[in-house]
């Protein structure tokens, strides 16, 4: 029993970072029709400056904030000059975004050293609680609240607000939210540098919960965050939430179980989904197809 | 449209760096450049392979790994299990391009019906697979330790083994170009420019994608059984994704759709990787040499989406009209 | 009176095809303008150059005194033009009333004036206001995209093909209310449907092959059955 629960708490925990990258990546995709390889480097940028300045200032909160800020910086300039002279041109997004990648992963060995950098839990979230049998890691359980609070933040804002139906209309038709009046690349700039905010926290939120970060890791979620985003479905916003805790469940007792194939199940489900059902297998939007 | 005649300007430049390159380990005795060039003749290989897939058809395929990796275990697999022998070399080879046609196959009738983006996640999710596969099955692979066999002892003379890498890469190169001048060549180009519009001319266009990605994935498979032999090691790395990335940055840097491009983005980056790694003791910045790549790649794909050879061609036939060396996009459009 | 829109030698060109050849057109303030031609003469595509949303690479588009040719989408339709594309372009995972709230500009009252207006024009709207747009009839899609182009108070609409797909008994009110909406601005409609477009047209243009062929009073053209045959085939 304790150990069913401390697994489901580990896959949650995991299951909520990958949202965090998942989250952006299906927007990103959904509304502007881009898949952002480069999504990764963001979570990695994002992880190494909120660290740098959480080991300078030693305040935990200033290294998220330094983050998010990180992630709303790169998402403005990765927008500006990597995505837009591409939009349209699937062969070349996938070709730009998977070299500004790469540089953005090389930099980060130069710009911190190609070496992991250790990250501790700070003093109040470190520890754990007892219950009864079950110890509980007090980090495992702030991200998994962090990851509802945003999650319910950013439903609000998609379900409640006039920016979030704009969103919700360009993910079915973008043309046609133009023809209304509205100048769709500046919803675009501000869904790419949310998503690239949400990433960068990602990766932050990430760093002490593996105890060390190093340059790949950026990949590494990545890869997680597209198996999300296939199959909760391009474009649904709660359906990379399910996905991702899905895949955080299923990593986290397979690592237990059968910990070798663990990345494996994950890559096998992606695969299954991508060919009996491309839309995702949690996606409620079905898109238009007139 | 047609064939280069045989002494055409561009044959007779082919046949001018064949003399070249064939006399050179007489002229100079350099036994790093010998190994060096023999790299980079494996990775044109690869590389051309890949231009087939990116440049002539216009899909961008993750899991190119996988195939230079099957050649790559028959050939060691079966020279450390039978003998180390050229018969069994040969054998090795033809096995491995066999699995690897077999295997492109299945993988493209799964992949190639998907549009661009899904197909490239796919393909990363299959390969992946495929290595995590390759390095759990640790009794034949021996996983990301790998191991080490024994070539034919032909080939403990480097240059004979560089005239033999040689010659593949020469009737790749011939093949290739046969290939992509065919009719088939010809509708392969028109699904990159609108696949769209090449179905409903009647064309099916995934036969035609099924069919390029088995000449890319055999060709791979070729590039990967000498890649082994050069080695004479294999592990579980040649599959990666970094082996893709290679062939990818190549084809790019060089130019796509050109088949010459791939090799030409092969000798760069063979070269700098080489010298910049030398240069990286004094100068730790050129460890990162991936960086100075990554961005001549990014400004490549914005600016030069036809890479060195393609803009340098653009400009010769911009020159003189008519060329004899035609962009394979310009004779498309002429019609 | 006025010339509201003026488009003068129009050529567009999608990808490398050259679809438009020279289109010249223009629609008086008050009246409705009736694109006609076959399937493919190119009525769709001079919309949405109108609208720029396959821009004209030669060519001018005029309206209100002001060259708009080369302006982004979302500047024309905020100077008072509403589109109702061919296939409506409803949102249909959103409902009806998500549908016009992404229209809306400015919750101002005139415009929530509008919206009532509207609203009362097509009261089936307000039926189903709640409803997915996907899962509304045909009919009432066509309505709710007339709605939403409509609700900003736009001093032009247009209209591509409304009468498609549709049985004849909701054809009528579709042209009943063309006819209400024309009293309160502009409309540029394409029709195939030649009983609706006499009936409510006021002067017509007619497109073949990209091309202008030729324009006048619609009371012209109905009794001109030499050229309904040869451009309409019908006669
Ligand atoms: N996206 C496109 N790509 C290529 N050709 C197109 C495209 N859209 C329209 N066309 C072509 O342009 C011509 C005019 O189309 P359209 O404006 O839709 O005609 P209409 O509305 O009069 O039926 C047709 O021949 C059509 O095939
Ligand atoms: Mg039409």
């Amino acid at each position: 029993m304790d150990l069913l629960i401390s697994l489901v708490i580990n896959g949650l925990a995991t299951g909520m970072l990958i949202f965090l990258l998942a989250a952006g990546l299906t927007l990103i995709f959904g509304l502007m029709d881009v898949l952002n390889f480069a999504h990764g480097g963001l979570f990695v940028w994002g992880a190494y400056t909120g660290v740098v300045t959480y080991a300078y200032t030693e305040s935990f909160l200033i290294g998220i904030v330094v983050s998010i800020l990180t992630g709303i910086i790169l998402g403005f300039i990765m927008e500006k000059l990597i995505i837009t002279p591409v939009y349209g041109n699937h062969v070349q997004q996938i070709l730009i975004t998977l070299g500004f990648m790469l540089v953005l992963q090389e930099m980060i060995k130069v710009a911190f050293g190609p070496n992991a950098i250790p990250v501790t839990v700070p003093s109040y979230l470190a520890g754990s609680w007892e219950i009864g049998e079950v110890i509980v890691i007090k980090y495992r359980v702030f991200i998994i609240v962090v990851g509802f609070i945003i999650f319910g933040i950013f439903h609000y804002i998609l379900t409640r607000t006039k920016i979030g139906l704009i969103v919700r209309a360009g993910v079915i038709n973008k043309e046609m939210v133009q023809a209304l009046g509205i100048n769709i690349k500046r919803v675009f700039l501000f869904v790419f540098m949310t998503g690239a905010s949400l990433a960068a926290l990602g990766g932050m939120l990430m760093a002490p919960y593996s105890g060390s970060i190093y340059a790949e890791m950026g990949m590494e979620f990545a890869i997680l965050g597209f198996i999300v985003v296939v199959i909760g479905g391009m474009g649904s916003f709660s359906g990379s939430l399910l996905a991702a805790i899905l895949v955080g469940l299923a990593g986290s007792f397979m690592a237990y179980y059968v910990p070798y194939l663990s990345l494996a199940v994950n890559m096998i489900l992606m695969a299954i989904v991508l060919i009996f059902r491309p839309q995702g297998l949690f996606s409620m939007i079905r898109r238009e197809s007139t | 449209m047609n064939q280069p005649a045989l002494l055409s300007k561009q044959n007779i430049i082919f046949a001018i760096l064949l003399v070249v390159l064939v006399a050179f380990p007489f002229v100079a005795d350099s036994r790093t450049l010998t190994i060096l060039l023999t790299q980079i003749f494996i990775f044109g290989i690869l590389a051309m392979s890949y231009d087939i897939l990116l440049g002539y058809t216009g899909i961008v395929s993750f899991g190119h790994a996988m195939f230079f990796g099957i050649g790559a275990y028959s050939t060691a697999i079966m020279l450390k299990e039978i003998q180390p022998t050229i018969p069994v070399f040969i054998g090795s080879i033809v096995v491995g391009m066999v699995l690897a046609g077999i295997l492109s196959f299945f993988v493209g009738l799964l992949t190639l019906r998907l549009k661009s983006h899904f197909f490239a996640m796919l393909t990363l999710a299959i390969s992946g697979l495929l290595l995590v596969v390759a390095e759990k099955w640790r009794s034949v692979t021996k996983g990301n330790d790998g191991f080490t066999f024994r070539a034919p002892d032909v080939f403990k003379d480097r240059i004979v083994f560089y005239f033999c890498v040689l010659a593949c890469l020469v009737i790749v190169f011939l093949i290739l170009r046969r290939f992509v001048n065919s009719p088939l060549g010809r509708v392969l180009i028109a699904i990159r420019e609108n696949e769209q519009r090449t179905r409903s001319l009647g064309f099916k266009t995934l036969h035609y994608k099924v069919i390029s990605s088995i000449v890319a994935g055999v060709i791979a498979s070729l590039a990967g059984s000498l890649y082994a032999i050069s080695l004479r090691f294999v592990n579980t790395s040649m599959m990666t994704m970094d082996i893709t990335l290679d062939a990818l940055l190549m084809t790019i840097i060089g130019g796509v759709g050109t088949l010459v491009g791939p090799l030409v983005g092969s000798v760069v980056i063979e070269f700098a990787q080489h010298y910049l790694s030398g240069l990286a003791r004094d100068y730790p910045i050129f460890e990162r040499w991936i960086i100075f790549f990554g961005i001549i790649y990014i400004l490549a794909v914005v600016f030069f989406p036809k890479g060195i050879v393609g803009s340098i061609l653009t400009k010769i036939s911009k020159w003189k009209q008519r060329d004899q060396v035609p962009l394979p996009e310009s004779k498309e459009r002429s019609k | 009176m006025e010339n509201l829109l003026k488009l003068h030698n129009i050529h567009t060109h999608i990808g490398q095809y050259h679809i438009l050849q020279g289109i010249d057109f223009e629609a008086k303030e008050g009246e409705v303008s009736v694109l006609l031609g076959r399937n493919g003469a190119g009525k769709t595509t001079t919309l949405k150059t109108i609208m720029g949303l396959t821009p004209a690479s030669s060519g001018a588009v005029h309206y209100l005194n002001q060259d708009i040719t080369k302006k982004p989408t979302y500047d024309i339709a905020n100077l008072g033009i509403g589109y109702v594309p061919e296939n409506q372009g409803i949102f249909g995972q959103l409902t009806v009333e998500e549908n016009l709230k992404v229209a809306i500009r400015k919750e101002t009252p005139e415009i929530m004036e509008k919206q009532e207006y509207v609203l009362n024009l097509f009261p089936d709207l307000k039926k189903f206001w709640k409803k997915a747009g996907g899962n509304l009839s045909g009919g009432q899609k066509q309505m709710l995209a007339m709605a939403r182009a409509f609700v900003n108070d736009s001093k032009l609409l247009l209209i591509d093909e409304p009468s498609k797909g549709l049985a004849p008994i909701v054809i009528e009110k579709v042209m009943e209310a063309i006819v209400e909406m024309k009293k309160q601005t502009t409309i540029v409609l394409v029709e195939q449907n030649f009983l609706m477009a006499s009936n409510i047209g006021d002067t017509y243009t007619l497109i073949d092959d990209g091309r202008t062929v030729r324009s006048g009073e619609m009371s012209e053209l109905i009794q001109n059955d030499e050229l309904k045959q040869k451009y309409l085939g019908i006669g």
